[in-house]
């Protein structure tokens, strides 16, 4: 076992930060930590590292956090900012040089796929290649251990991409992953297993697939309207009952049962400007769990 | 040797972002320059007179020299510490080998290098555009290596008890303004009330002010009195000994200040 965390607890002052949380990361593993804002994510994080005093037993690598080896771990703290007038060279060859046995600046440098900016001041960088200069610093020391708070925070969708692929390759080069996440499309692409957390609680600890399949609820059509009352009405008296917690009127359907929905529409003249079919996911799951809008406060 | 390989890429990596911030630099010599310009070329001091500047000039190099070893360490270091923890860098740090003492002994040494070239500059002005003598006593190394460890300990304290950098630079200005003016630097003791004076022992920068200036003046004149300079008089071993003291514990507390996370 990589990780082992049992009953972790935190408190400032009378805010409860993380309450009994327990769980165990294996060799090779991506771990995806998700929840809303304040959820504990990066209280957790900082008591898997050992740089908060949290109750319970935390183990990394079969030893508190402050014990192990440093080169076994590397880290991305969540809104990590280096100095920004070293260049994305400076800064990778800076915390190479802080371990005995670093790996050549210009392997990292080629895998985090900014070879061709590494004169560049960090401040001149874009957002992306921002991130991948921070995901290079962690790597400098080959960790075994992987752990980024948050990594593709701030970075457009391509560049979230690009990260994404450097984590499934670090992954199948047999790096443990740990990361914590806003976004459920990346915890269910990367992750092999989801821990959602809520309050300072563990809410739920499976691979996405399962956690899907138990709280992600129908697939279901969601048609969007200018009179989404009427479309609810319509439905409701063809036997489509709304879902709950959607932004429009959505409604358990099957591939098979759209034809018939849009027939009980056009039958009654309701018109409708979008029909968006789609299978649940984790936002659902997350939904379902904390009862909070994935949209709402800054979640994509 | 890793020690000594990972101070100095904490020491590469300070002193490339220090150089690259052009008005740090360009104020951190402005203001030595701007200092001797004001107080020997156009103040000047007039040693048959009373009042403040009334020491020959050479009394008043200690003092130049205390300005640049007391702000700059002082405010650079605060403000480090304020950046390091505004970019959570602290918490990868330590996750990193680097210790924290490793980290400020590293900073410690580029301020060195910043205030050893300073310090350069305000005796070459001295010498150029104001008639002070003073003695290139080779104690004005250790000195000002002292003295810029102090305050480094001293701004690493600053930085970890303030929450921003604006906090930093409010309280590295009400800590070094006071210090500057009584500690024997350009107010003499024999200006201050008589109950003052055995309150300007608690000043470390008196111990750098009165040593150097008995390095490398050498005339007690304006200087406390046997008695009121405490034990260790005005001896410049002496009081490089208490400076060199207070800079271990100012050090070792400044160090173990530096937050990890929370």
């Amino acid at each position: 076992m990589v990780v082992n965390a049992e009953n972790v607890s935190r408190r400032y002052g009378e805010t409860v930060a993380l309450s009994d949380v327990s769980f165990s990361v294996s060799a090779g593993e991506i771990f995806a930590i998700i929840g809303p804002n304040g959820a504990g994510k990066t209280t957790l994080i900082r008591a898997l590292t050992g740089t908060t005093d949290a109750d319970g037993e935390v183990s990394v690598f079969g030893r508190p956090p402050t014990e192990v080896a440093r080169g076994r771990i590397g880290l991305l703290p969540q809104e990590f900012t280096p100095a920004d007038r070293l260049t994305a060279r400076e800064l990778v060859t800076y915390y190479a040089g802080l371990y005995d046995d670093a790996r050549d600046p210009d392997a990292v440098l080629e895998d985090v796929g900014l070879t061709d900016s590494e004169g560049t001041f960090y401040e001149d960088l874009s957002g992306g290649q921002k991130r991948r200069v921070c995901v290079g610093t962690a790597l400098v020391n080959e960790p075994e251990l992987l752990i980024l708070d948050e990594p593709t925070t701030g970075i457009d969708p391509t560049g979230r991409r690009e990260l994404w692929d450097l984590i499934e390759g670090l992954a199948d080069g047999g790096t443990t992953i740990l990361l914590t996440t806003h976004y459920m499309a990346e915890a269910e692409t990367l992750a092999d297993r989801v821990a959602l957390l809520s309050g300072g609680e563990l809410v739920a600890l499976d691979s996405p697939d399962e956690l899907i399949a138990r709280h992600g609820g129908d697939s279901r059509l969601v048609i969007e309207a200018d009179d989404e009352a009427r479309v609810g009405e319509t439905l409701a008296a063809a036997g489509y009952e709304r879902l709950p917690d959607e932004r429009h009127v959505a409604v358990p359907a099957g591939p098979k049962e759209i034809p018939a929905i849009v027939e009980a529409l056009e039958h009654n003249d309701v018109g409708y400007e979008g029909l968006v079919w789609r299978q649940p996911s984790l936002e659902e799951v997350y939904v379902a769990l904390t009862g909070t809008d994935v949209s709402v406060g800054g979640q994509a | 040797m890793s020690r000594v390989s990972r101070i100095k890429a904490e020491a590469t990596a300070a002193w490339h972002a220090f150089v690259r911030r052009r008005t740090a630099v360009f104020f951190t010599f402005f203001f030595p320059v701007i200092l001797v310009f004001i107080f020997g070329v156009l103040v000047r001091t007039d040693p048959t007179g009373g009042g403040v500047f009334a020491e020959p000039p050479g009394y008043y190099v200690a003092g130049y020299i205390a300005v640049v070893v007391l702000f700059t360490p002082l405010s650079r270091v605060g403000s480090e510490v304020a950046r390091h923890r505004d970019g959570n860098r602290f918490e990868k740090l330590a996750t990193t080998p680097l210790s924290r003492a490793e980290w400020l002994f590293a900073q410690t040494l580029v301020n060195v290098v910043v205030i050893g070239l300073a310090s350069l500059l305000i005796l070459g002005l001295v010498v150029l555009a104001t008639d002070a003598t003073f003695v290139a006593s080779p104690l004005i190394v250790p000195y000002v290596a002292l003295g810029v460890a102090l305050f480094c300990g001293f701004g690493a304290l600053l930085g970890r008890l303030s929450d921003s950098q604006d906090g930093v630079i409010a309280a590295s200005n009400g800590v070094a303004i006071p210090l500057l003016f009584l500690s024997e630097t350009f107010v003499t003791p024999n200006l201050l009330p008589a109950w003052f004076v055995p309150l300007m022992q608690l000043s470390p920068l008196t111990y750098f002010a009165r040593g150097l200036r008995a390095a490398t003046y050498g005339s007690a004149t304006g200087t406390a009195s046997a008695g009121q300079a405490g034990i260790v008089g005005a001896d410049p071993f002496l009081n490089l000994a208490v400076l060199a003291v207070l800079a271990v514990a100012f050090f070792i507390a400044g160090a173990y200040a530096l937050p990890r996370t929370d």
